[in-house]
């Protein structure tokens, strides 16, 4: 081979390694969007600006824990907290819509303007500079000529394993097995006295705490700034209409083709291009198939 | 609400405003927000209907302003069509735009729609700001720069002269809201609210919901458009700086005030919400933190709105009557 081929082929294994560690965090945060819209049938617009509440948590947290070592401490606090915000959101402010007509445009209103509100708080308490998180694990592991950092292989492996525990959740524990008998059938569920308003309230903390998570995880290889909520909510949310509402295995599925389709977008056409090619794709998917990948019709 | 009132509503509304340039004429500064209050007027009652109407959740109406805009600018700076002509232009294109974006939505759930309506305006500014946008003349991230007045016999509605310019934009807004009454009073309006309620049950009685559905893209595309290219004569220049986040919330307050579904009430919206956000300008930085909170207490607390504030009590004084 010569020379230029295998520089090729060395790029292109960069695009897709940046493509699985993107996509897997995607996938984390498309579970979580997939989740609550499946359970409660909220959309919660906001969903981007959790993730940089996540990040920004993690960022107050690096002083006082002592920077690198500390990702797991910082693990076990930003987590609950991010759970705890999105249970008292859910519970005063969108339970009270849920009774009123037309609640669902009016909860996409109401998170809209969330949304507005977090994004310019960070602009003012933050600063409209990025922030950047230390990696989770310096170095790289050499495999011949190929070299990856350990950082993305962090990256991918704890969004998995937020991913799998999260589906071990949903399967074995008993809140788990409540928030899926809610989603199959909420008057069955109330039938056999499972607290439906609490349900709604724990479904929307889980998926603010995943996506708090992957808000730490992928700010590590980017940076944190206070407006970059919309695109973030925006992936998140082609993600899960591409994979089917309501599917987690669809969403599982988007979420890494969608991650190397913007790996490879950005790698040949330009990043400011993915954004585009992400919606031409959803266009066509949705085009054929309503429902998206996975989702019943 | 009957269509007198929607009219007597409008006519109270817009007389006062008709009125108001005797006593602050001279004020150059309240002229121009006069101005917007009636160009946004003119947007959250196009998304009214098709929000509040005809229950489809679209939330692309700033996406086709921009795209109105920017189709009326690139039209009159690069090809020198007069103005008037490429306002007409750009309402056409953009009603063009909002069937073909209505398309994909037909057969679409609520979420789905709104997903590929704010898709469309989450892709217009890498594409007004990339290569594509700069080959077809939007001018890329400085924006165009350049757009003439428009010119109606020889005489040039610029900032220059404001009273004539505030008189030409009211004579839009009034048109573009009496075509909204009409067309929400009409069998139009009427096969609109049908669909909204019961899909199943309109279609079974013969409403075609695809016909009406792309009807009512059409139309508020077109006239948000035109709204839209008049706005881009009027201010002379354009950015993607129009498509941040914040306003498409300031639109959402405007309806959330007025009351979704509530027709005169997104006109009363507009006028309110600019004018509480000028009045919120001294906060400088924490205005956009005080509108989002506003949108998050507004929804929880006023659920129709003013309008609905107005109806509930003139329904009280009726019965106790």
């Amino acid at each position: 081979m010569s020379e230029d081929t295998l520089f090729l082929i060395y790029e292109l294994i960069d695009v897709i390694i940046s493509g699985l560690t993107n996509g897997s965090v995607y996938a984390l945060m498309a579970v979580g969007l997939t989740l609550v819209y499946g359970v409660t049938k909220a959309f919660n617009f906001a969903y981007g600006s959790f993730f940089n509440l996540g990040g920004y948590l993690a960022w107050l947290m690096i002083p006082v824990v002592g920077a690198v070592g500390g990702y797991v401490s910082i693990f076990i606090a930003v987590i609950p907290i991010m759970f705890i915000v999105g249970y008292g959101l859910e519970k005063s402010l969108v339970a009270p819509l849920r009774k009123r007509p037309e609640w669902e445009m009016k909860v996409m209103m109401m998170t809209l303007g969330l949304a507005l509100f977090m994004d310019n708080l960070y602009a003012v308490v933050f600063g409209g500079r990025v922030k950047s998180l230390p990696p989770i694990l310096e170095g790289t592991l050499d495999v011949g000529d190929l070299v990856f950092s350990y950082q993305d292989i962090m990256i991918f492996f704890l969004s998995i394993g937020g991913i799998l525990l999260f589906g071990w959740i949903l399967n074995n524990t008993r809140i788990g097995m409540a928030v899926q008998a809610v989603a199959q059938n909420p008057e069955g569920a109330k039938i056999v006295g499972i607290p439906e308003k609490r349900i709604f309230a724990a479904t929307f903390a889980i998926s603010t705490a995943m996506v708090g998570f992957g808000g730490i995880l992928l700010s590590q290889k980017y940076f944190i700034s206070p407006m970059s909520g919309g695109a973030i909510m925006v992936k998140s949310w082609v993600i899960t209409a591409f994979g089917g509402m309501g599917s987690i295995r669809g969403g599982l599925y988007a979420a890494f083709i969608i991650g190397m389709l913007e790996a490879f977008v950005g790698y040949t056409l330009g990043m400011s291009y993915s954004m585009i090619a992400l919606f031409i794709l959803l266009l066509t998917t949705l085009a054929l198939r309503p429902q998206g990948l996975m989702g019943r019709a | 609400m009957s269509w007198q009132r929607m009219a007597a509503i409008m006519g109270v509304v817009y007389g006062i405003v008709a009125i108001l340039p005797l006593f602050v004429g001279d004020i150059r500064f309240i002229m121009q927000i006069l101005i917007i209050c009636l160009i946004w007027a003119v947007v959250a009652s196009c998304w009214d209907v098709i929000m509040g109407f005809a229950g489809i959740f679209s939330f692309g109406q700033v996406a086709f302003f921009v795209i109105g805009a920017y189709t009326s600018g690139i039209f009159a700076v690069s090809w020198q069509v007069p103005a008037v002509l490429a306002i007409l232009m750009a309402g056409l294109f953009t009603a063009g735009m909002g069937v073909l974006v209505g398309l994909p939505c037909l057969k679409l759930a609520g979420p789905y729609v709104a997903l590929v309506t704010f898709g469309v305006h989450m892709t217009l500014m890498p594409l007004l700001r990339g290569d594509i946008g700069i080959a077809l003349g939007s001018g890329g991230s400085v924006g165009i720069l350049t757009i003439p007045p428009i010119t109606l016999f020889g005489y040039a509605f610029s900032s220059a002269n404001i009273i004539p310019t505030f008189y030409l934009t009211l004579a839009l807004a009034v048109t573009c809201s009496v075509v909204i009454l009409v067309v929400i009073n009409s069998y139009w309006g009427t096969a609109f609210l049908a669909l909204k309620d019961s899909e199943e049950f309109a279609v079974s009685l013969g409403i075609s919901a695809f016909k009406y559905k792309l009807m009512v893209f059409a139309l508020t595309s077109f006239l948000t458009g035109v709204v839209g290219a008049y706005y881009g004569h009027y201010i002379g220049m354009l950015s993607t700086r129009m498509l941040e986040l914040d306003l498409f919330v300031t639109l959402m307050v405007m309806l959330v005030v007025g009351g979704i579904g509530k027709f005169p009430g997104a006109i009363l919206g507009a006028f309110i919400t600019v004018t509480v956000n000028e009045l919120l300008a001294p906060l400088g930085s924490y205005r956009a933190v005080t509108m989002g909170a506003l949108v998050v207490i507004l929804v929880l607390l006023l659920p129709n709105g003013v309008m609905g504030f107005w109806l509930r009590r003139s329904k009280a004084g009726a019965t106790s009557t």
